[in-house]
């Protein structure tokens, strides 16, 4: 039997399919974070294509009562296998933890070491994630819904992914291409953001003259020991205190950690950058673009969280800038707002794009490892607030 | 609803003082580690020569040691360098 039939009965997976080829196009002829945003318009059609059992069904479809739900063979044989997927590697929460540990064999903590003054501006940046959850409460969301909208504002990926299975994974298509879209279109909202409350004088500050000017008190005489040892003593103070950020942040640290160790465990820094990364990648895009039918996609909350998130994503990086004019207010040693600008996650494409502005300003004012400090102690960031979120409400 | 927002505005006050409190222990710990490891294991300076006798750059010499240290996983040790 074709699927012509279906098609005239739900023509609705037309818009769908039209929406995934337009996905495909950004991602395969703009270029927009192609690796997820590929996998997952592909699984956006494939989704909604009648009759191929490929799109993701709810968790109440493989509920049997009593708080009882199917196997994964039962899932398998009776919705296929991107449910089988869906269920074993998204739902259990799997995937991203994974990713995050490939993210942190590739993050190179050293910059926000020889800095580390430079991290608040990326706790300042995670206001636009609890300001969009107050607006979007009060537009209607379940606070569920509305922590997973903020979210988007850490920049964060896999944190928002991994935030909205554990909230709301109803939401997860919009959410995953929201988040990703606006990471690509960072280059674009950073200078927006920049030109509405930076001043001309304040982007020329020059952070090494500054640096010149007041030197740091401590300089590093074993940098490859205190990149060890951070990982480590990090993850057992953030535990503590943010258990819930434990399996991001854990596995983000271990990845840091054998990155560090060096050639001994060469193997595993591979394994986590190469194969396993890429394998999590596929299965997280291809899932996550299967979760988008267009019964799921198609609702006046998408486009809810198309505003909603770029908003989070402009309040977090003003939030940022304004917390470093606030500090150039007290301190003697100015800062570029640039960095505070930086303070989200979105690493290391947010720093490029802090330091062409820098430059356009001053040919010779780089501030990329500064931009980094705060950028990456962004990534910690958001996943302590992903795990405030779900401490509430999960 | 005014449940749902006086927990939304817990959540921005307890979410904001949370990230800053963890940045903040995130730079105290790593300026504590810092003075731990400047005190007790300091890496002595290694002062590379401009240009070896056999006329070996600076930049070839770092890549040879870098090379090295990778093939025998940091146990290797340069002594000599000759040029054939």
């Amino acid at each position: 039997m074709t699927a012509f039939q279906a098609i005239f009965e739900h023509p609705a997976v037309l818009l769908m399919l039209l929406i995934g080829s337009v996905l495909l196009y950004l991602g395969i002829r703009k270029k927009y974070e192609p690796l997820l945003l590929i996998p997952i318009a592909f699984g956006i059609i494939l989704a909604n294509l009648p009759g191929g059992q490929m799109g993701v069904v709810p968790g109440e479809s493989i509920e049997l009562g009593h708080e009882h739900y199917m196997n994964l063979f039962e899932i398998a044989h009776k919705f296929g296998i991107m449910n089988f997927l869906y269920y074993a590697l998204i739902k259990t929460g799997l995937l991203p933890p994974l990713i995050f540990m490939g993210v942190g064999a590739l993050t190179d903590f050293g910059p926000m070491l020889r800095n580390l003054r430079l991290a608040f501006f990326g706790a300042a940046a995670q206001i636009g994630i609890f300001t969009v959850f107050l607006a979007a409460i009060s537009l209607g969301f379940t606070p569920r819904e509305a922590g997973s909208l903020g979210i988007i504002g850490g920049a964060d990926g896999p944190t928002a992914i991994y935030t909205t299975i554990k909230l709301a994974p109803h939401l997860l298509g919009p959410i995953a291409i929201a988040a990703y879209s606006y990471m690509s279109l960072v280059p674009v909202i950073i200078p927006m953001v920049v030109r509405g409350l930076v001043s001309k004088n304040e982007l020329k500050i020059n952070m090494k003259e500054q640096d010149k000017l007041f030197p740091p008190k401590h300089k590093i005489k074993n940098l490859k020991l205190v990149k060890i040892l951070f990982p480590i003593s990090m993850i057992i103070v953030i535990a503590i205190l943010v258990p819930t950020a434990t399996p991001l942040l854990g596995m983000l640290f271990f990845g840091n950690l054998v990155k560090e160790i060096g050639s001994t465990v060469g193997r595993l820094t591979d394994a986590a950058t190469t194969t396993i990364m890429n394998s999590a990648t596929i299965f997280l895009g291809l899932t996550v673009g299967a979760t988008m039918t267009a019964k799921v996609f198609l609702e006046p909350k998408t486009l809810g969280i198309i505003v909603g998130g770029f908003l989070a994503f402009a309040i977090s990086i003003a939030g940022g800038i304004v917390a470093v004019k606030l500090y150039n207010v007290f301190s003697k040693k100015k800062i570029n707002p640039l960095v505070g600008a930086t303070g989200l996650s979105a690493v290391p494409m947010a720093s490029r794009v802090a330091n062409e502005i820098a430059l356009k300003h001053d040919s010779g004012n780089h501030i990329l490892q500064y931009c980094m400090a705060s950028n990456i102690s962004g990534v910690i960031g958001s996943a302590v607030a992903a795990g405030v979120l779900m401490t509430f409400l999960a | 609803m005014s449940g749902e927002y006086a927990l939304a505005f817990k959540l921005l006050g307890v979410g904001m003082i949370t990230v800053f409190l963890i940045l903040f222990l995130v730079v105290v710990f790593g300026n504590v580690i810092i003075r731990l490891v400047n005190k007790y294991f300091p890496e002595a300076e290694k002062v590379l020569p401009s240009n070896t006798g056999e006329g070996i750059s600076r930049k070839k010499l770092a890549a040879i040691t870098a090379a090295v240290n990778i093939a025998t996983k940091g146990k290797g040790k340069i002594t000599n360098i000759e040029k054939l």
